[in-house]
């Protein structure tokens, strides 16, 4: 049986490598994120209130709702879950690769992994899409214009904001090089079904992507990650981010030298859970929110 | 060096795994350990009536944002739908509108309402810096406080901008 909101909430970690990496992203977004767990924590967080009577009667309502399947909470849940799994397996391809580059006795790997880059481009392109259909899974489509929806997806903050920092900076920047926006948007342009087909991460939440068959779904892919490449090449410019930056910060926790940059992208891929971490709180937020409207 | 580097990366994935068993140990029930059963299963109750108002058609109720205030519409589910209001970039409230016939109890507590809005009763809610109110007997119209400087009066003002009359009016 799948675990309950308030387990998953309550479960949430207060340290370890996913809670350290997002922390070492705060001079990206400074203050916008604060590592909130526990469901009545979270609770009294978003309402305000610390009235044990008013705890109790948000709670409920907002685990009966998550448990209402027709909601798409769990849904929402499944993706980020599933992305964040993915992209493990990823990691473990991507490292394999890298020791196949190396050694020549190791040299076949290449033939039975993906190459890094394509399987770190589809990752990033399929998770931005995981992002967006969670997202209408969450709130629904709100307002009744798509400029309506816009506004709310650009309201973004807190938790979500630093799961779409973490996305530029884990999956995009140290991976793929400051360059990486114009890359993933030439490398799905030239992509085949096929290459997508084959690729972990998007056999995982295929049947969550819109489009219909594999083809379709590539080309919701790509528009989906050219619409929102003016957003994210501003939020890396605007803040003038940059792989060393990244890096910097992050050499507090993790030993790592310039020329293994690869390793630290595969490394977090592994070892980290970002989108589940910072899924589970915005689920958390909004079916509060929702909750103690209702109530 | 290759295999001391994979080795610790590997460590921490071996020590969380192990914190991870060892926390499994016995734990006391979850206050909503009940509503957690009764709300799973198969027969369990849907959380929202099969007959609530779908919440687009609350959108247009809503006031727009004004003088310094932006309205960004953030949720719309069956029976639901919210708006925030920010100041500055920050959110200072949320506005919603809920369809209580998922909600009985929501729409009871208006009984004690000793004020109204038009010919609408409301009620504030201290604990939540919340005051809503009941349209129709059943749309629940709320704004909730998410920043100090917005006041009771500030709720109140904009519960106002509602086109609460509006709202009374749908089938």
């Amino acid at each position: 049986m799948s675990k309950s909101i308030f387990e998953l909430v309550d479960d949430l970690p207060t340290g370890g490598l996913t809670v350290m990496s997002l922390n070492a992203l705060d001079f990206a977004i400074p203050g916008q994120w604060q590592n909130t767990v526990g469901f009545d924590n979270t609770i009294k967080v978003v309402t305000g209130t610390d009235d044990p009577e008013y705890v109790q009667a948000i709670g409920e309502r907002a685990v009966a709702l998550y448990n209402d399947k027709g909601e798409g909470y769990q849904t929402a849940m499944w993706l980020y879950n599933t992305v964040d799994s993915g992209s493990r397996l990823l990691g473990a391809a991507a490292m394999a690769n890298k020791v196949g580059e190396k050694f020549a006795m190791l040299g076949f790997l290449g033939n039975i992994t993906p190459k890094a880059e394509t399987a770190q481009t589809i990752d990033l392109s399929v998770k931005l899409v995981a992002e967006i259909v969670a997202y209408c899974q969450i709130n629904g489509i709100p307002g009744d214009s798509v400029g309506d929806f816009l506004a709310g997806l650009g309201d973004y903050g807190g938790e979500s904001l630093m799961r779409m920092c973490a996305l530029v900076c884990f999956d995009g920047l140290i991976p793929l090089g400051p360059d990486f926006i114009g890359m993933v948007m030439d490398k799905m342009g030239g992509m085949s079904p096929g290459e997508l087909e084959g690729n972990q991460t998007f056999k995982g939440i295929k049947d969550q992507i819109p489009g219909g068959d594999t083809g379709g779904q590539l080309g919701f892919i790509t528009e989906s990650f050219g619409n929102v490449s003016g957003w994210m090449s501003d939020f890396v410019s605007s803040r003038g981010l940059s792989p060393e930056m990244i890096v910097g910060n992050m050499r507090n926790f993790v030993e790592i030298s310039d020329d293994k940059l690869d390793y630290l992208g595969a490394f977090l891929d592994v070892s980290t859970n970002y989108y589940v971490h910072t899924g589970t709180q915005t689920l958390a937020r909004r079916l509060i929110e929702r909750a103690a409207a209702e109530m | 060096m290759i295999v001391s580097n994979w080795r610790k990366a590997m460590m921490p994935i071996v020590l969380s795994v192990a914190l991870l068993f060892s926390a499994c140990s016995s734990k006391e029930p979850s206050k909503y350990a009940t509503t957690q059963k009764e709300t799973t299963g198969r027969n369990a109750p849907a959380a929202v009536a099969k007959n609530a108002e779908a919440g687009g058609d609350f959108n247009k109720f809503f006031p727009q944002g004004d003088a310094g205030f932006a309205r960004v519409f953030s949720q719309e589910k069956k029976g639901f739908a919210e708006a925030k209001l920010n100041k500055g970039g920050k959110n200072v409230a949320v506005m919603s509108i809920s369809d209580t016939i998922s909600v009985p109890t929501a729409a009871k507590k208006y009984e004690k309402s000793t004020s109204k809005i038009g010919s609408y009763p409301l009620i504030e809610e201290a604990p939540l810096k919340s005051t809503g109110v009941l349209v129709n007997n059943r749309y629940q119209v709320k704004v909730a406080s998410r920043d100090p400087s917005f006041t009771g009066d500030d709720r109140q003002a904009w519960l106002k901008k509602f086109n609460l009359d509006g709202l009374s009016k749908l089938k």
